[in-house]
């Protein structure tokens, strides 16, 4: 176990005071309800191979990759210990072992060689923009203060394009001087890191991030959480001192209405919940500005999910528990989706693409009748039309 | 039969993984430990209905397998730990809300609920429960109820086993029994017959043995660990969610605290009051760089009433507060600390190990107890805090920081919890619990008369000591494979010398002689060889036949003596 020493990760097994707080928030104990599968337990047969006892075998690699790094075991951690970087540590084992599960090693492959977690290519990153290549063919690789980042989920799977559409269209409602990084755009490097490899993080955050400083950008603005956290975490460039401002949609959107640049109008009366994305919400604390925009919206009420914000559950698809074990992820996401049925709202609104696609298999699995959004789509919808917003935009 | 046939394939275990995991409670145990106990449990199970877990219980008892209830082991006493392997009944799957009725102010509940899932309920229906523990995340209500405490809101209203009305268990036997006052809906009450004819059984044993009806023993089962039986269901007091005001005050020594907390205690009667050392405080700066109150004793809690009597007892305290040399602190602090009376373990993060020491005292001793804790703990590092109970008691738990890696000198250093535990009870404290390490002391924890009654009903219920083998009432050691070994070579070394030297002492020639010659013509092995042998048999039976109590009385003092030698 000398990867331990080499992460700085040696005490971790020994600091965890057994309290249990990991386990009951764990979205996999919680399907499968055996501590060999919460956190607490994986510390103990941690310490059982440290000690000897235990084995670092297929068995024990396959349950770390049950895991969905939603952060909420480190939320909640009594003595402190970054449990999901722990698991990401030991996963980097595993894949120096030899042990990654297959499809694991398929994220790798893929990423490696084409750039994204679906085996896709750079030219299918170009899809989304059809039917407004006219509004948008003059944002590509434009110098621009501003940049949206759309992700590998945004950008290759087509139930999520009209993300990347209305983020468009909120842009160009809100006169941001914008650009976009198209089929120049490569994955974040997030699944490496879940996938046990570090190294290459690094490599594809410096990809993106040398197109972003080339444009003179100040601001990113991003359709998927994980990809912030994951360059705020790994890229050397961002570590050091360098004003490159990354937020989340929900951020730069709740900037622009406070600036007074987009305004809603009246929606036919709908009820919905805000499902907090964990890195969102756990990493980034951007709870309230999602909320915000969601109160500023008339004709929308919004409900609460119990848990929410920091306490939020997980969707089950972070962490590629969606591509290890999707049979459990789903069933993860079944439980979420139980939290919003159980409100009066309707509609379920998010900011991750992988909740939208998550909550929309659960959907098909459970029978819940709820629409599933990002909250680009239903600002995005509420907008007043530019031409009925009188001289002073009033 | 097989045990997946009773409670479910999905719902039992016999990975070696989940065997080891479900064998740990909050404490790491020196290896030596397992000399004395089974490391680990032969199966986990997690029945989902009484009925089905009924059935494993006759199960047990008709293969003479040791039981352990199990919540989710959050406590540090050993209380739901494998003595003798067996099976562990995690009752985590069982955790409904059976019953809430505001006008009777009680909620009846399964056990395996945690304590945070039930408050959350409660909470939003403007109620909250009178005590809960402040491990309260992830502890079940079970596993509290089972082994007893002070906890959150016991300032004001006394311990756990008080706000208990009712519960339902399961007995040795498997039978079914209702104690006290379990509130249940009839309609979905589909096990009634059974409990019947259960407490029909119960009633006339308690009559037989000279005690009260189901309905006054309560306290059988509650606080003893599930040693007579496992429970079930448990109705619990609930109370009125009112104003909470979180207060903390530091004091510059003990004496100052303990003479505010007194007087606070008697005139204000505040739901929660607890203290930190100032050896606790100094260790949670380093942690999160806020703490403002470093190496000063705190006194936090908080008042849980209406808006009237909170605002004239806010007065009260800052008075008092005052008048001991303290300061009172502004709200943001008062709230940080009411927030971290869940998390007491935050410290371990300077171990990394702990070897807790857990004491119920007189308040007024506090002081003198605390000053002579740091004295005799000088060379160790050391984390101190404790909670306020309205009967002039106070439980205080000594957090010592170790290294469990440090195998010699972490197991050595065991010893401290229990000279600690000797220091308090010079002052007139008891041991906070009894669980597994000190059963020895059941007689003073649970009183004279009370634990004679628990001993009857014990032998009544479980004649072969399988529910919960070796807790509360301690029994035989399971033998680990070094202590037999011990055992012998220290049995043959005993009997080897006194072969040799006591002849010769007596100048007993014609034993010399024959002790010298050989058993048998053709096989040349002395006599002496072979009663050294049988001395070394000995050896093994005097430690398979040794209880918990002889072992650990024989254990601590080598210890003691151990560690005067390595100069901890």
């Amino acid at each position: 176990m000398d990867f331990l020493q080499r992460y700085g990760q040696e005490d971790e097994p020994y600091v965890c005071a057994s309290c249990g707080n990991c386990t009951l928030v764990c979205p996999v104990f919680r399907d499968l309800k055996w501590e060999s599968y919460g956190p607490r337990g994986k510390l103990h047969i941690v310490k059982s191979i440290i000690e000897g006892e235990g084995v670092f075998g297929e068995d024990f690699a396959n349950k770390i990759f049950l895991c969905n790094l939603c952060e909420h075991c480190t939320s909640v951690c009594t003595t402190g210990i970054s449990l999901d970087r722990f698991w990401e540590f030991t996963r980097a084992e595993v894949r120096d072992r030899g042990l990654l599960p297959e499809p694991a090693k398929f994220v790798l492959d893929s990423v490696k060689s084409k750039g994204d977690i679906m085996w896709m290519g750079s030219a299918d990153r170009l899809l989304w923009m059809e039917d407004i290549e006219e509004s948008v063919k003059n944002r590509v690789l434009k110098q621009a203060k501003v940049a949206y980042f759309l992700g590998c989920n945004v950008s290759l799977k087509s139930q999520l394009h009209d993300v990347a559409r209305s983020m468009v269209k909120i842009m160009e409602h809100a006169d941001v001087d914008y650009t976009l990084l198209a089929d120049k755009e490569t994955c974040c490097g997030a699944p490496l890191g879940w996938a046990g490899n570090f190294e290459g993080i690094n490599e594809m955050a410096e990809k993106n991030l040398e197109v972003i400083r080339n444009l003179g950008v100040e601001t990113v603005v991003f359709s998927c959480p994980s990809c912030i956290h994951t360059w705020s975490e790994y890229s050397m460039y961002l570590q050091e001192e360098n004003g490159l401002e990354l937020l989340t949609t929900s951020q730069f959107i709740n900037r622009l209405i406070r600036e007074g640049r987009l305004k809603f109008e009246e929606q036919p009366m709908v009820t919905v919940t805000y499902h907090d994305p964990c890195i969102a919400a756990r990493v980034l604390k951007a709870t309230e500005e999602p909320r915000e925009i969601i109160e500023d919206i008339p004709g929308i009420y919004k409900v609460e999910m119990t848990p929410s914000r920091q306490n939020t559950r997980c969707c089950g698809a972070h962490g590629l528990l969606n591509v290890v074990d999707p049979v459990l992820s789903s069933r993860i996401a079944e439980m979420r989706l139980r939290d919003a049925t159980v409100t009066p709202a309707s509609r379920i609104i998010t900011e991750c693409p992988r909740c939208i696609l998550a909550f929309d298999l659960a959907k098909f699995t459970t029978g819940y009748d709820m629409k599933v959004q990002d909250i680009t789509q239903i600002v995005a919808n509420s907008l007043l039309p530019k031409d009925s917003r009188g001289v002073n935009g009033q | 039969m097989r045990i997946g046939d009773i409670v479910g394939a999905d719902n039992v275990s016999t990975t070696h993984e989940t065997c080891m995991i479900y064998s740990k409670d909050v404490t790491s145990l020196p290896d030596i430990a397992y000399q004395i106990v089974s490391p680990k449990f032969d199966v986990v199970t997690q029945p989902v209905d009484v009925l089905s877990l009924q059935n494993l219980v006759w199960y047990a008892r008709d293969n003479k397998i040791p039981l352990v209830p199990r919540g989710n082991g959050t406590s540090g006493w050993g209380g739901s730990i494998p003595t003798r392997g067996g099976i562990c009944v995690s009752l985590s799957k069982m955790s409904a809300i059976l019953y809430f009725n505001e006008f009777e102010q009680a909620v009846t509940v399964e056990t395996g609920i945690t304590w945070r899932d039930l408050l959350s309920f409660l909470e939003r229906l403007g109620f909250t429960l009178p005590v809960y523990p402040s491990s309260a995340t992830a502890a079940t209500v079970g596993g509290f109820i089972a082994s007893g405490g002070l906890g959150i809101g016991s300032t004001r209203h006394g311990d756990i086993l008080k706000q208990v009305l009712g519960i339902e268990a399961i007995l040795p036997n498997g039978k079914i029994v209702r104690l006290g006052k379990v509130l249940l809906d009839p309609n979905s009450d589909y096990i009634q017959e059974k409990v019947e004819k259960g407490n029909e059984w119960l009633c006339q044993e308690l009559s037989d043995a000279g005690f009260g009806t189901p309905e006054q023993e309560t306290k059988l089962i509650t606080g003893t660990y599930g040693t007579l039986g496992i429970i079930t269901k448990v109705t619990l007091k609930t109370i009125p969610n009112l104003q909470l005001v979180p207060f903390a005050c530091t004091f510059d020594s003990m004496r100052d605290l303990v003479n505010a907390a007194t007087r606070i205690i008697s005139d204000v009667q505040p739901y929660f009051l607890r203290f930190l050392a100032d050896n606790y405080t100094s260790k949670l700066r380093a942690l999160d760089g806020i703490e403002l109150e470093s190496g000063k004793y705190v006194l936090t809690g908080a008042l849980l009433d209406t808006i009237y009597q909170n605002e004239d007892n806010v007065e009260i305290i800052q008075a008092y507060t005052t008048e001991a040399n303290g300061i009172r602190l502004d709200d943001n602090r008062a709230w940080f600390y009411w927030n971290e009376r869940l998390y007491p373990l935050r410290i371990k993060r300077h171990g990394p190990s702990l070897v807790p020491a857990e004491m119920l005292a007189p308040l007024k001793m506090l002081p003198d107890i605390l000053e002579e804790t740091k004295a005799e703990l000088r060379k160790s590092k050391v984390a101190i805090e404790g909670t306020l109970s309205n009967d002039g008691n106070t439980s205080f738990m000594v957090w010592i920081l170790d290294d469990e890696r440090k195998s010699l000198s972490f197991t050595v250093g065991w010893q401290r919890s229990f000279r600690i535990a000797a220091l308090a009870e010079r002052f007139g404290g008891l041991p906070y619990a009894v669980g597994l390490w000190n059963s020895r002391h059941g007689e003073k924890y649970y009183g004279s008369q009370s634990f004679q009654k628990l001993k009857i009903m014990k032998k009544r219920f479980d004649p072969e000591n399988l529910m919960n083998p070796m807790k509360v009432f301690g029994g035989r050691v399971t033998a680990g494979r070094e202590s037999m070994t011990i055992g012998f070579l220290v049995g043959f070394s005993i009997v080897l010398s006194a072969s040799w030297i006591g002849p010769r002492l007596f100048g007993w020639s014609w034993l010399i002689q024959l002790l010298n010659s050989n058993i048998l013509v053709l096989i040349p092995i002395p006599i002496s060889l072979v009663i050294s042998l049988l001395g070394g048999i000995a050896g093994i039976l005097v430690i398979r036949l040794m209880t918990l109590n002889q072992a650990l009385s024989i254990g601590i003092p080598i210890l003691r003596v151990l560690s005067k030698i390595l100069g901890r």
